[in-house]
């Protein structure tokens, strides 16, 4: 033999057997079972993994057919999956329960999935049960139908009684063969919805979702919006329609029209009251852009927003998402109903406001507003006067060179004064909490502290300036403790109030923080 | 000894920050009314200043070990009959101990004379003794019984010695006991991932009962120190997991929730437990973003989330009176779970 076609025999034989060595062992096996069920009974089915069809027919009879797929890297895994997997066909005529057994803790190496067929009594009620399927169907069924899955496609075809759907990820498919007669409530977390009905249809539709479209090829009376909830009547009206995805679109197609002619509800939404919440009507949206040129205005429901630079006024409206705007050389104006904001060098004006989330802002060079309704906020270099609120958690401001107002419900408050400003009108407050004021030694202002504390031993007043009085006086069953005074002959006034918490005004050399000036 | 002379004794200890409160109002009072102690202490103040411009002096390993071989005692032997000193060899020995100490500091700050040069020999090895590890744990305790043997005769600073009681624990021998409460600083030095270091810092999570600027910045500490750290010690995130559970202060939670996201590789379950806890009943919005974001940082690393934290996330996102960045978020989470 030569040498070559040697060698060609030997990679060929090694390629081989690597591709046993990696190779997984995997089976299938098949069950079929047949039980009798009452017309008005129901079929449940509970499958953690794995497809399901179940389909009316005529009779009286539940025909079952199970496919077990196993999938194991080495024989050990595989009789442990083999032996830990089973069926259970369970219940009586008016209830049938068919039943995938998983061990209660499972061995990652292997996996199951059990792919069932059900053909039943068309007017059987179902209840379907799944984690993980490639879809559920449910087709020709005149009973009520409920399903509730996580992943996959699911699809209602024909389905005529009364339906509860609730799907996590996937899509849900709902096919009419006739007009709609029962109510449909169907749910969706990152689930797109997609409805097919006949053109002469009669409902009430309401559809609901965060971060998509809202679409429909039928024509749609009285159209409302109810924050971001839309309701409208499809032809005369009838049974309602419930539509509601969180993260996915919804679709509502009239059968025979061109899905690329439905109207979104949301661009040409009908007249209504005004509401702080009309952000979440405008799409959805992600932007990232290094630079703007000029004015920067945005609006978006769910949107997560990074500019690196703006070079005029910024004016961003969010429902959801995360603000980032790296340099504003104008006004800047930020409201979330959620979500962290993080600001850079803001040169005008500066107000933002987020339902919920930490706000960071490296220098706010003329001052302006924070508000958070829960979070953290901590300003770098405050060059203006600023309101800070925050309805629970810490404020923080490195550099104050202007007045101070800040306020939280919970939390700490961290004040560090400009070196160079000799006085600095401060007023803070913490209703649970410690504050803490960091002047330089030549700090000079009016003091007016007050602690309220139900453990006077624990919470106390450091203050590292001569010239304070410190007066204890019981208020119900609690002591307040107030320090007044002029700290190196008097200044601005310095209004502090802590609960439950210390007051520390320190007086240490303060490193000044120089901004860079914009190019 | 009049009032002056008194405080001007106590203002050295003033500059060392050694003396008490209340020792220390008095002596700063009367400075500030007093003319001459005002000059008095303004030169201590700027001989202090000079003092810590003067450049340190480190003294050579083999100065300082032969100053110490001649000042510690050598081990008692059975069969030595203590000497007692007399007052005159006791004067002589202090002497001597004064005179080690000036040449040792002479020699340290004259070492930049020339060197002496010996003339290089070759090292020989005539045995080897093999060195018995003594291990010797200081323990942070909340009470500890020490034998005088184990206390430095020397007290360094002014401690504060408090709740002073003397015992005789055993009339039998000639033993007696003092007990006492003192407040000390104890610095404690070692990796991150030294058992001793995270159950201190554990300690110091769970344990502080005062709320105080430390505890958050304890925590940031904490993230900024073992997110950097390969593979943090469990003890840590559930230190931070029984923060974000019982502390009262929300600007805590919110912190110990945002260092537990960034120290997800290191969860247990009692830690995500925590977290769904957190997600389904912290009142503070931002305390459940964290929850939220440490759970999709979870999910998205294809750690197996537990039913009931699918189940939490699923109702979270769905939750109608929810602010929409929670749902958002739990949507995510959902969106990044795979089957197992």
């Amino acid at each position: 033999m030569r040498p070559a076609t040697r060698i060609f025999i030997a990679v060929a034989v090694l390629l081989s057997g690597a591709q046993l060595f990696g190779a997984n062992f995997g089976t299938s096996n098949r069950v079929t079972r047949e039980f009798p069920i009452d017309p008005a009974g129901s079929v449940w089915i509970d499958n953690p993994f794995g497809s399901i069809d179940v389909v009316g027919i005529d009779g009286n009879i539940v025909y079952i057919t199970a496919d077990r797929v196993v999938t194991a890297p080495d024989q050990a895994s595989f009789k442990e999956a083999a032996d830990g997997v089973a069926m259970s066909f369970e219940g009586d005529t008016k209830v049938r329960l068919v039943r995938t057994l998983l061990p209660p803790t499972r061995n990652a190496r292997w996996s199951v999935a059990v792919n069932y067929v059900l053909r039943v009594p068309r007017s059987i009620n179902v209840k379907i049960g799944s984690k993980f399927a490639d879809h559920l169907r449910v087709a020709q069924i005149n009973g009520s139908v409920t399903v509730n899955g996580f992943a996959g496609t699911l699809i209602m075809e024909g389905v005529i009684g009364a339906s509860a759907v609730s799907m996590v990820n996937g899509k849900i498919i709902y096919n009419y063969t006739q007009r709609p007669v029962s109510k449909a409530q169907v749910q969706a977390v990152n689930a797109d919805i997609d409805i097919y009905l006949p053109t002469n249809s009669n409902f009430d539709w309401v559809a609901n979702t965060l971060n998509g479209d809202i679409l429909t090829t039928f024509p749609v009376h009285s159209g409302r919006f109810t924050g971001a909830i839309f309701h409208g009547v499809i032809g005369t009206g009838g049974p309602t329609i419930n539509t509601e995805t969180m993260m996915g679109r919804i679709l509502l197609q009239a059968r025979g029209t061109d899905p690329r002619q439905a109207q979104s509800m949301r661009v040409s939404a009908p007249d209504h009251q005004r509401v702080p919440s009309d952000v979440m009507l405008q799409p959805a949206k992600k932007i990232q852009l290094p630079f703007v040129n000029g004015d920067f205005t945005f609006a978006a429901s769910v949107a997560d927003v990074t500019v690196g630079e703006v070079r005029g006024n910024a004016r961003v409206e969010t429902g959801a998402g995360e603000v980032e705007l790296g340099a504003v050389f104008g006004q800047c104006n930020v409201t979330s109903m959620g979500g962290p904001l993080n600001l850079g060098d803001v040169m005008g004006s500066l107000f933002a406001h987020t339902g919920a989330g930490d706000i960071l802002v490296r220098a706010a060079r003329m001052g302006g507003q924070l508000t958070t309704d829960g979070g953290l906020i901590r300003v770098i270099v405050a060059g203006g006067p600023m309101t800070l609120r925050s309805g629970g958690g810490d404020i923080i401001v490195r550099q104050a060179s202007a007045a101070m107002d800040a306020e939280t419900a919970s939390g700490d408050i961290t004040i560090t004064g400009d070196p160079a400003q000799k006085t600095l009108k401060v007023t803070a407050r913490t209703l649970q909490g410690n504050l803490i004021l960091n002047v330089s030694p030549r700090f000079a202002a009016d003091i007016d502290a007050t602690i309220l504390t139900s453990d006077p031993d624990v919470n106390e007043m450091h203050i590292d300036f001569n010239g304070i009085s410190v007066r204890r006086e019981q208020v119900g069953n609690k002591t307040r403790i107030r320090a007044t005074g002029k700290i190196n002959g008097g200044g601005e006034r310095v209004e502090l109030y802590a609960e439950e918490g210390d007051i520390h005004i320190s007086a240490q050399t303060i490193t000044p923080i120089r901004l860079a000036n914009p190019k | 000894m009049s009032d002056c002379d008194s405080m001007r004794e106590n203002m050295p200890f003033l500059l060392t920050e050694s003396l008490d409160p209340a020792r220390r109002e008095l002596t700063h009072k009367h400075i500030e009314t007093c003319a001459l102690c005002v000059a008095e202490w303004s030169a201590y103040k700027e001989t202090w200043q000079i003092l810590d411009t003067l450049p340190e002096v480190t003294v050579p390993p083999r100065v300082k070990q032969r100053f110490l071989a001649e000042v510690q005692p050598a081990p008692p032997r059975d069969n030595v009959v203590p000497f007692r000193r007399g007052r005159a060899a006791r004067w002589l020995a202090q002497a001597a101990a004064v005179v080690i100490v000036g040449s040792g500091a002479f020699y340290a700050g004259h070492r930049a004379a020339p060197p002496v040069e010996l003339k290089p020999t070759p090292a020989q090895v005539t045995a080897i003794q093999q060195a018995t590890p003594v291990a010797q744990f200081y323990s942070i305790a909340e009470s500890r019984v020490l034998p005088a043997a184990a206390i430095s005769p020397q007290i360094e600073g002014r401690p504060d010695i408090q709740n002073v009681q003397f015992s005789d624990p055993s009339p039998t021998n000639d033993q007696i006991g003092v007990a006492f409460d003192i407040t000390s600083h104890v610095t404690v030095t070692g990796r991150p991932t030294d058992k001793s270091m995270v159950r201190l810092l554990r300690y110091v999570l769970e344990n502080e009962d005062k709320e105080s600027p430390s505890r958050s910045r304890a925590i940031d500490w904490v993230r900024s120190t073992y997110s950097h750290v390969g593979n943090p010690d469990p003890e840590i995130t559930e230190a931070l997991a029984n923060v974000l559970r019982n502390d009262q202060h929300q600007g805590v939670r919110i912190n110990a929730a945002d260092t537990l996201q960034s120290l997800h590789s290191a969860m247990t379950d009692g830690t995500r437990d925590a977290l769904v806890e957190a997600l389904k009943n912290d009142p503070n919005p931002a305390v459940r973003i964290k929850a939220v974001e440490a759970l999709a940082k979870l999910a998205r690393s294809g750690v197996a989330l537990d039913p009931d934290m699918v189940d939490t996330l699923r109702k979270k996102a769905s939750q109608d009176g929810e602010n929409v960045y929670v749902r958002v978020k739990a949507a995510e989470a959902l969106s990044s779970i795979q089957p197992r």
